[in-house]
């Protein structure tokens, strides 16, 4: 994913985006099927995630205490069967998307927004500042992410806020370059110096002149980290130090379904299933919305 | 086990002996013949083969080092490299005029030899004292060695140990650890001796080939002192790999592909996937260990309220918790389990009542709030519950309880370590309510729970009439009124619950048809202690 | 490309890698607890050895003094000494270092020997259905859970099929290589995967870019082959792009390597990394992420040196 970004980072907003700019980055969208795909995929997801758990007959941790000790098999009544603990997975799993789409979509905010902010600074201001902030940025590239992000969460063994904040805190090096990149070609466009001739103060260039041209790339560039947020949030559950059970996410369902891997399978092929798809709908939308918003010819 | 329980609270106690276990030896069946390879599987990896500074159960350091004495299968202690127990009667224990400081002679076997072929005598036995004392010598248990104030040795075979004081648990201690060699370690930094991964010991077997994090491999002593009733010449088996296997699941399928043919825990919930695997057979044998729900006195008022308590106590159902665990465990009312004489079986039992347990909790005024969680002088009656993380079974423990304690309007939110954070946790009462298990004793003097100042009360409970109980004990040898305290005890335990007893732990064993001779040992960390007799036969 | 720009790179390297060990000094040594805590329910250790300890662990510093002490030992070659098992952290490491390159080893050449052709074919064939499958095949890679594939894997070729062995480094007694590979390819087919999913991508585009140039439309007119034409001067300028991964590939494969070494039980470094986070180890896992961290600066310094040496249109004074 982070591979996808660095792409983004060669390719430039050319002017303010006018009226008909929108209209042809639609078009130009509707043009990539994987990414048409990928969004459909997104939207029924949300909205089984969102609406699901309202309609199920069951609650994510409701035990049938009759059925506990095995996972129980797939029926009419549990359409994935129960899991060891004689709870619906079909509720589970759905549950989980909700946890999961949620962490990700959190932490690719934050990402988002300290890649943005830091990026911005960097590129607006140049100097000093730029180096201290990528010199910064440099260092959490070169460490190895995923030890990392264990190595915080088994230290402070953090809550589902904290979490979102430290995968956030461990994904947002790939926007900041890009967006200083971005800032610095565009510090020096015209509209730019007229703004800046009217009186503009820093601030108020950077956000109500700069950033709305470089909203392209970022956008993405938060698609993209998106996926990355669900990948590392699963990968921390399944290792069992993200979301802790029995509050379900894609990734400690793996974790607890893995004992029962010969004898019921699907447990862990669902959740497996939907990390897959989903991030791979994310992956297909950003490379949608890059072909739509930054076209290469 | 990878829980760290240290092998003072283990074995503590056991050295009063007489555990009501049923024996499980199978007797000797047809000819044993040398030979044969044992593939073991451990649920956590060997750090060091230093019994002393290893912070896990030494079952591998078992078949290589031996102690004066061990437990046996039925918690006593039987004479290993002694000659006899050391007893009162048998004037090996003798005691100053007024009773306050005792001696302890050792008679050693004379035809021991180290795996080198050096004798074993009384020097190495004085040694390993020193040695293991030397505060240099960063280890996990240096239990005892304090309590012996010097060592004497008047000839080869005889070790005259005198304590400065009383010791009951001398046994449970130091020299039933193993005997380090003298003439191998005189001089050297244990620290980093590579005695840490090849020790030199007495044992039937003697370490082959040690790789770090995956196995080790212990073959045949071929000195070893040790004869079979019929005369053979022990160990019969040729072979013992012991391989370090975390991961419960690679753990269960080697098991069923016969890479591997003992398992001595096996996780409970998975256990009975092997249960009817040709060629392995399961064990259900009874271990000295239970769980319990300890509630923290230092950090939630509301905790500190019996009612909500023995509500809580009444929330339980035991049935679900042991199907969790694959139905092996047994429910228990009493800290003390009944296995042991000093159990008492009219402590009251908290039935599971849902209905009583709401009730009292009405009645003493915690009110449910609008999400159905109960309220009390603005304290929301919300728990942070501590199990020990990445341990399956726990962590499914405890999202049964979590539905139980929800039902009467309690919310339990996991927060669960590993680990140093987890000890660390348990210690400092950095918890509201934290499930985990004991070793038991059969002398239970519980003071180093539940005493106000017991090593590892880490929940903050004081109760002066306990603690009035444990000084009594503390200073009592006659039986019947030690009957009578241990029962006072039990009561007051039951009755004012600073930890609810839930179950009895057993130990799942899976193990091939083809190992005769093998002891489940309750101990739960000497499974190995007699791998001498073991034999294989197909 | 000069020594000078080598030298230049290397150097630059430095206060990287110092910035890098006082994050990471910081982020241990802050955390709430300690590695000697575990004495600390130890009745037979006295609170007076925990000090003790303590003083000969230099845990009773403040904290920059025992960064500056550990800058000073590790600069001096010494890493420390395990908390847990008290042997040098260096040897600790090397124990375990063999095992993951091994693994990382052969997930990186069967990533390559993979994704070069796929990636050649893909842009060859442009906007065929063999490209349309490739490329909907990578973007699957770069999306598929590692954890996930190597429990399917173990699901399908050791539970179901019973071909290889679920887990662990090799079978006791018997270190021949064959048994070796047995066990060996499962966790590297996994670790590669998404490995071949960007490379194969990475090439492609170069491929694609190159292909469209003059001088490969010249060398078609001079009547060369077409593979000959592909092999002899689009590859090594298509392969410029893909060098520049390298860096990210890498944390990619340490990442990948905890992961998978977790799961197949293999004795490497990520299991290491595992042990010592349970254990609090501080000086392992400070060994372990400045070695990991070192890997990533170099293989961006290679990165960087391989890309000028491999494009002569640029020039570094």
């Amino acid at each position: 994913m982070a591979d996808l970004t660095r792409e983004a980072g060669e390719t430039l907003a050319t002017t303010a985006p006018p009226q008909s700019y929108w209209r042809r980055v639609r078009k130009r969208f509707m043009r990539h099927k994987p990414a048409v795909f990928g969004l459909c995929f997104l939207v029924l997801m949300a909205i089984v995630v969102v609406f699901g758990p309202f309609v199920l007959p069951y609650g994510f941790d409701q035990q049938d205490y009759d059925l506990i000790g095995l996972p129980g098999p797939m029926n009419a009544e549990h359409w994935l069967g129960t899991d060891q603990l004689g709870r619906d997975a079909t509720t589970r799993l759905i549950y989980g998307g909700r946890v999961s789409l949620a962490v990700g979509l959190a932490g690719a905010l934050v990402a988002t927004f300290l890649g943005t902010l830091i990026g911005a600074l960097a590129g607006f201001y140049r100097g000093w500042v730029d180096t201290i902030l990528m010199r910064f940025t440099d260092i959490m590239l070169s460490i190895p992410p995923l030890p990392l992000v264990l190595l915080l969460s088994s230290l402070f063994r953090p809550s589902p806020p904290l979490l979102v904040g430290i995968i956030g805190g461990l994904i947002w090096m790939g926007t900041a370059r890009l967006v200083r990149s971005q800032f610095l070609a565009l510090r020096e466009r015209e509209f730019v110096e007229a703004a800046r001739a009217l009186g503009a103060s820093g601030p108020r260039l950077i956000v109500r002149h700069i950033l709305p041209n470089a909203i392209g790339p970022i956008t993405v560039a938060a698609t993209l980290a998106v996926g990355s947020a669900i990948m590392t949030e699963s990968a921390l559950s399944f290792l069992g130090f993200g979301i802790l059970p029995p509050t379900p996410s894609w990734g400690n369902l793996l974790n607890a379904a893995s004992p029962w891997l010969s004898t019921a399978p699907w447990l862990a092929i669902a959740p497996g299933l939907c990390i897959l798809l989903t991030v791979l709908s994310v992956n297909f939308l950003g490379d949608g919305l890059r072909d739509a918003m930054e076209p290469r010819e | 086990m990878t829980t760290k329980i240290t092998r003072r609270d283990a074995l503590k106690g056991l050295a009063v002996s007489a555990a009501a276990l049923t024996t499980m030896r199978v007797l000797p069946a047809s000819a044993q013949s040398v030979g044969g390879t044992l593939n073991v599987g451990l649920t956590y990896e060997i750090d060091t083969m230093n019994p002393y500074s290893t912070g896990f159960l030494g079952d591998a350091q078992a078949t290589v080092l031996e102690g004066l004495l061990a437990p046996d299968e039925n918690a006593s202690y039987v004479p290993v490299l002694a000659k006899e127990v050391p007893t009162l009667e048998n004037g090996g224990i003798t005691l100053n005029e007024d009773g306050s400081k005792m001696t302890i002679t050792y008679h050693l076997r004379d035809d021991v030899k180290w795996h080198d072929g050096e004798p074993f005598t009384s020097a190495d036995v004085k040694f390993t004292w020193e040695a293991v004392k030397n505060p240099d010598f960063i280890a996990e248990s240096k239990s005892g060695t304090e309590d012996i104030e010097s060592i004497e040795t008047p000839d080869d075979y005889t070790v005259i140990c005198h304590y400065n004081g009383l010791a009951p648990d001398f046994a449970s201690t130091l020299f039933t650890f193993g005997i380090l060699p003298k003439h191998h370690l005189e001089g050297v930094d244990l620290n980093t001796s590579d005695f840490n991964e090849t020790p030199l010991g007495t044992g039937p077997f003697k370490v082959t080939d040690y790789q770090a994090g995956q196995y080790v491999v212990v073959e045949r002593n071929e000195l070893y002192w040790g004869r079979a009733e019929n005369g053979d010449q022990l160990p019969y088996i040729e072979r013992i790999v012991f391989k370090m296997i975390t991961d419960s699941n690679t753990l269960m399928t080697q098991l069923r592909s016969g890479e591997l043919n003992l398992v001595v825990q096996t996780p409970l919930a998975q256990a009975s996937q092997v249960r009817d695997m040709n060629g392995l057979e399961l064990i259900n044998a009874p271990l000295l260990a239970w769980h319990h729900l300890t509630f923290n006195f230092a950090s939630k008022a509301s905790l500190q309220d019996v009612t909500v308590r023995r509500a809580i106590a009444h929330a339980m159902n035991r049935d679900p918790l042991i199907r969790t665990l694959g139905g092996f465990p047994s429910p228990i009312k009493s800290p003390v389990v009944p296995v042991f004489e000093f159990y008492d079986d009219t402590v009251p039992e908290y039935a599971f009542d849902v209905e009583a347990a709401n009730k009292m909790l009405d009645d003493a005024g915690y009110a449910r709030g609008g999400d159905g969680i109960r309220e009390k002088d603005g304290e929301r009656l919300s728990y942070n519950f501590m199990v020990q993380a990445g341990r399956a079974d726990d962590e499914n423990l405890q999202q049964v309880m979590m539905a139980q304690l929800q039902a009467i309007g309690i919310e339990a939110v996991p927060d669960n370590k590993t680990g140093v954070a987890l000890r660390e946790a348990r210690y400092n009462g950095d918890y509201d309510l934290y499930y985990g298990r004991w070793i038991t004793s059969a002398d239970p003097d519980y003071s180093i729970f539940w005493g106000t100042d017991g090593a590892i009360n880490g929940q903050g409970y004081s109760n002066p009439e306990l603690d009035a109980v444990f000084t009594e004990l503390q200073n009592t040898l006659d039986k019947t009124k030690r009957y009578e305290l241990f029962s006072k005890m039990q009561h007051i335990i039951v009755d004012d619950l600073p930890s609810l007893p839930l179950l009895l732990l057993t130990a799942a064993i899976a193990k091939t048809t083809e190992l005769n001779n093998f002891v489940p040992n309750p101990t739960n960390m000497t499974n190995f202690v007699h791998t001498g007799e073991w034999y294989l036969k197909s | 490309m000069s020594l000078s720009y080598l030298l230049r790179r290397l150097g630059g390297a430095i206060p990287l890698l110092l910035g890098i060990s006082v994050i990471l000094f910081a982020i241990i040594h802050l955390a709430p607890g300690g590695p000697l805590d575990m004495y600390l329910e130890n009745p037979s250790v006295s609170p007076e050895a925990i000090e003790q300890m303590r003083t000969a662990y230099g845990l009773d510093q403040p904290v920059p003094v025992q960064y500056f002490l550990w800058l000073k030992s590790m600069l001096a070659g010494d890493w420390g000494y395990s908390i847990r098992t008290g042997k040098p952290v260096l040897s600790e490491i090397l124990n375990r270092l063999g095992p993951t390159l091994q693994l990382s080893g052969l997930a990186l050449g069967f990533a390559f020997i993979v994704a070069m052709p796929l990636g050649v074919i893909s842009a060859t064939r442009r906007g065929s259905k063999l490209d349309t499958g490739l490329t909907l095949f990578s973007f699957a890679g770069i999306s598929t859970p590692v954890f996930w594939m190597a429990l399917l894997f173990q699901l399908l070729f050791s539970v179901q099929l019973g071909w290889l062995p679920s887990a662990g480094y090799q079978s006791v007694g018997d270190g021949s290589l064959v048994d070796r590979l047995r066990h060996l390819v499962m966790p590297a087919t996994v670790l590669s995967f998404a490995i071949i999913a960007s490379w194969s991508r990475y090439i492609r585009s170069g491929m694609v870019d190159v292909l469209n140039q003059d001088y490969i439309r010249t060398a078609y007119a001079k009547g060369r082959t077409e593979i000959g034409v592909v092999v002899l001067h689009a590859l090594r300028n298509a392969m410029i792009p893909a060098v520049t991964v390298i860096a990210v590939d890498f944390a990619t494969i340490i990442s990948g390597a905890v992961i998978t070494e977790t799961v197949f039980a293999w004795p490497g470094i990520g299991r290491l990394f595992m042990e010592a986070m349970d254990g609090r180890d501080y000086p392992i896992l400070m060994g372990l992420m400045m070695l990991g961290s070192f890997g990533i600066v170099l293989a961006n310094v290679i990165a960087d040196v391989t890309y000028a040496a491999l494009d002569p249109r640029i020039r570094y004074g």
